[in-house]
């Protein structure tokens, strides 16, 4: 996998720009129950983190499904869930580690990040810079240089 | 429509009864959505005489039209009901996210009849609706309270509205809460929510908003996105939020300070925005649903004898009200009064309004360190006005007077008290001087609430952008009039931005997104609607429709027996002089607002000696049973 979406929870303010995009362009509603990226709140501290799909390396939501349901695009990563063949069953939900699969709450089946096929609306859609689509090692080396950056070494 | 508007969730407190009411095509097309709508409720509910702390009054909470879709800045919603401050009509507007979620339960609107006998919060997940007891909750802050629901709950992302002490204790400008930090501050619904002994009403929706026509509506959006980031302010509205503006509303010489003695400070600048940032108290930048500005700030403070104060804002309103009104040119010590306003539950502006008038007795010697517990209450001193904050919000000590409200603290106080005491209608004036702001000035005297800039933010005769010069020409012909001191086409603008006011609040949409920044125009607003209902409205459609609304406002308010006396301006500001410029001052005077009042009444074909609408505009509005109740009481002929 090439690219990926990166948080950077910094940035994020909440607005819920990305949940609205993500529902609307895959059902065509408004409604962030409905949207593959959530918004974790901690209203107190006014802290926003969207969390999406990892698009991990060993997709275990693929992994444990028994009907071979979800699968994903090997060149863009794009994942899939297959109506016709998804039973319902949750495995995915239950096996996914980071909250990031959960059962459609109308069509009962399993509702995972597909990229938008490979040009994710939540990114464009951002008005934060929160959400990044990039190289996972652009991510790294900004991280890297943040941290040296404070140094002094002139 | 339903998938936009939601139906009406009505809860009956002293029953424990509750009831859907659908919303009628009929009152979209008349009142949109919103402010709109609540206000028609408040009409049909809440009649002359009732308390406004009595179970008779209503508290109507109503999301804004769009409120839930994609649409940018739309997040908002207006709480409505008789105010205990004015006993006058009140509409209060909140921001956060509570809105979005009551929207997603499938409910629009919500209106709390009645009172409970003992504390309790309302838990709406959906379809389902609950009355739980709030014993245990009762007594704490707002924030301890969210904290509380959410744990008792089991679910961190339920959204809230919820009073402090301040509401609980009947403070008459008490707010209520959303979201923890986002405040339906002005003229005490806190205190009529205590009233009724609700504590909060937590909301958890999981439910769709659908426009009539989806597609031409997320064009719409992408369309206002455009058009609002494009706006010459947006970047810095984001970047160093509402207080960002203080240095330049100083430097116009309209930023009221020491009580309105002053109108302009020397050092303003560690209560800016630029400061927030640029001093590292600035944490996090926040912002209401479906909000692509950003502009509510979270600060915190790591040292000092406020070290520990975290909250959001402190919002422009704030850092003048609590800061240069209170001569408290100290940052840390207006983050940690705010953090106190916000989780007691305090309107910021009446707060720092009410220890101005009481700083301004102490210096006269009108009251003494006797009255005040030992307070040594002077202008600037950061720790009492702190602790005065605390004092209030319980109630204590000279605190309970002062939780009045400036009007009647000085009423009881006595003296020529009152001429310091900068209210109108009972509201504490907002932070503008309206002696060298003309539109503000007749904004301020005829808004139905009270002295203040919300029903009518005519920023634009600053003249500060290129988008409200642009606007100001649009309204009055000529670009020239983008001058405050002008009191020449003050009504014309005044009217332009009530109207856009009231279809900004009815559809949900914040006013710094129509009339701060100018992004979304009422074209915009005008076609997102079309879209979203169905029905077809121009740009004057909707326009018309909002000034139907302000005309239904207005109306309540003369239904209670008000008319144009009640539009005037503080003593301070009709009888003192200030400094704008090196060698000139303003004032208000009588003569000046008796002259802006003739033009804007005129302009309303509203009856100019009385100042109440005629019969012939309110039919001409669509408003033909209003005006017969009106009649039928004798206050319209």
């Amino acid at each position: 996998m090439e690219r990926g979406i990166t948080v950077i929870p910094q940035l994020c303010t909440g607005c819920e720009q990305c949940a609205l995009t993500c529902s609307f362009v895959h059902e065509s509603v408004y409604a962030p129950s409905l949207s593959r990226v959530k918004v974790v709140k901690f209203a107190d501290k006014c802290l926003n983190v969207p969390v999406t799909c990892a698009y991990c390396e060993q997709p275990v939501c693929e992994e444990v499904c028994p009907v071979q349901a979800i699968t994903h695009d090997p060149i863009t990563g794009a994942a899939k869930v297959a109506a016709d063949i998804c039973l319902g069953c949750k495995e995915c939900v239950n096996a996914c580690p980071l909250g990031a699969i959960e059962l459609h709450p109308q069509k009962g089946i399993a509702m995972r990040c597909d990229l938008c096929g490979g040009d994710p609306s939540c990114v464009k859609q951002c008005p934060a810079g929160a959400l990044r689509y990039e190289p996972l090692e652009h991510a790294v080396s900004e991280k890297r240089r943040a941290r040296v950056v404070g140094w002094n070494l002139e | 429509m339903r998938k936009i508007v939601g139906d009406i969730l009505h809860i009956d407190l002293s029953q424990g009864s509750w009831w859907r009411e659908p919303v009628s095509k009929e009152m979209v097309r008349r009142y949109l959505g919103g402010r709109g709508i609540n206000t028609r409720l408040l009409w049909d509910l809440v009649k002359p005489g009732t308390d406004p702390l009595g179970p008779e009054n209503a508290l109507i909470f109503g999301t804004g039209l769009l409120t839930g879709s994609g649409a940018p800045s739309s997040g908002r919603t207006t709480v409505t009901c008789l105010s205990p401050a004015t006993n006058l009509y009140l509409k209060t507007s909140g921001g956060g996210h509570w809105g979005a979620e009551l929207k997603y339960a499938g409910f629009g609107h919500l209106v709390i009849h009645g009172g409970a006998e003992h504390p309790v919060y309302l838990w709406i997940d959906g379809d389902s609706v609950e009355i739980h007891d709030a014993s245990a909750l009762w007594g704490l802050d707002v924030r301890a309270t969210d904290s509380a629901i959410k744990k008792e709950l089991r679910d961190e992302n339920i959204e809230t509205a919820i009073i402090g002490p301040a509401g609980e204790n009947l403070v008459r400008f008490a707010s209520v809460m959303f979201s923890v930090y986002n405040a339906a501050g002005r003229g005490g619904a806190g205190a009529v929510m205590g009233s009724k002994n609700l504590k909060a009403i937590a909301v958890r929706g999981s439910g769709t908003v659908v426009p009539a026509q989806p597609q031409r509506f997320q064009e719409l959006v992408r369309q206002a996105r455009a058009s609002l980031a494009a706006d010459s302010g947006y970047k810095d509205l984001g970047r160093y939020g509402t207080s960002g503006s203080l240095n330049s509303v100083n430097e116009l010489r309209v930023l009221p300070s020491y009580n309105f003695k002053r109108s302009f400070l020397d050092d303003v600048y560690p209560l800016t925005g630029q400061n927030l940032t640029n001093s590292g108290y600035l944490k996090r930048r926040s912002a209401c649903f479906s909000c692509i500005i950003a502009c509510h700030r979270y600060s915190t403070v790591g040292r000092g004898s406020f070290a520990g104060a975290h909250a959001g804002g402190p919002e422009y309103e704030t850092m003048s009200a609590l800061g240069s009104g209170c001569g408290v040119i100290d940052t840390e010590a207006v983050i940690k009064a705010n953090e106190l306003c916000n989780i007691y539950g305090l309107d910021t502006i009446s707060t720092g309004s009410v220890i101005q008038w009481a700083m301004e007795s102490y210096e006269k010697d009108v009251i003494g360190s006797k009255e005040l517990d030992g307070l040594d209450l002077r202008w600037g001193n950061g720790q009492a006005m702190v602790e005065m904050v605390q004092k209030i919000a319980f109630r204590q000590g000279f605190g309970d007077l002062l939780a009045e409200g400036v009007k009647r603290a000085a009423e009881r106080t006595g003296g020529e008290s009152y001429k310091w005491a900068v209210q109108a209608k009972g509201l504490e004036q907002s932070r503008v001087d309206t002696r060298s702001a003309k539109s503000y000035a007749l904004a301020f005297a005829v808004n139905p609430r009270g002295s203040d800039h919300l029903h009518t933010e005519a920023f634009a005769e600053f003249g500060m952008s290129p988008e409200a010069r642009q606007l100001i020409k649009k309204i009055t012909g000529d670009e020239k009039y983008a001058n405050p001191y002008l009191t020449e086409k003050r009504a014309e603008i005044v009217r332009w931005h009530e109207d856009c006011y009231s279809v900004t609040d009815a559809l949900g949409f914040c006013a710094f997104a129509t009339t701060a920044l100018y992004g979304i125009s009422p074209q915009i607003m005008a076609e997102l609607f079309s879209a979203a209902t169905g029905m077809e409205f121009t740009e004057e459609d909707i326009l018309w429709a909002g000034r139907r609304i302000l005309t239904q406002e207005k109306c309540y308010n003369v239904s209670l027996g008000a008319d144009r006396k009640d539009d005037t301006l503080p003593w301070r500001l009709m009888h003192e002089p200030t400094p704008n410029q090196p060698d000139t001052t303003a004032i208000n005077s009588k003569e000046e607002l008796d002259g802006l009042l003739d033009e804007y009444y005129t302009l309303h074909e509203w009856d100019v000696n009385s100042g109440k609408p005629t019969k012939n505009i309110l039919e001409k509005l669509d408003l033909a049973d209003v005006a017969a109740e009106l009649f039928k009481a004798g206050y319209i002929a």
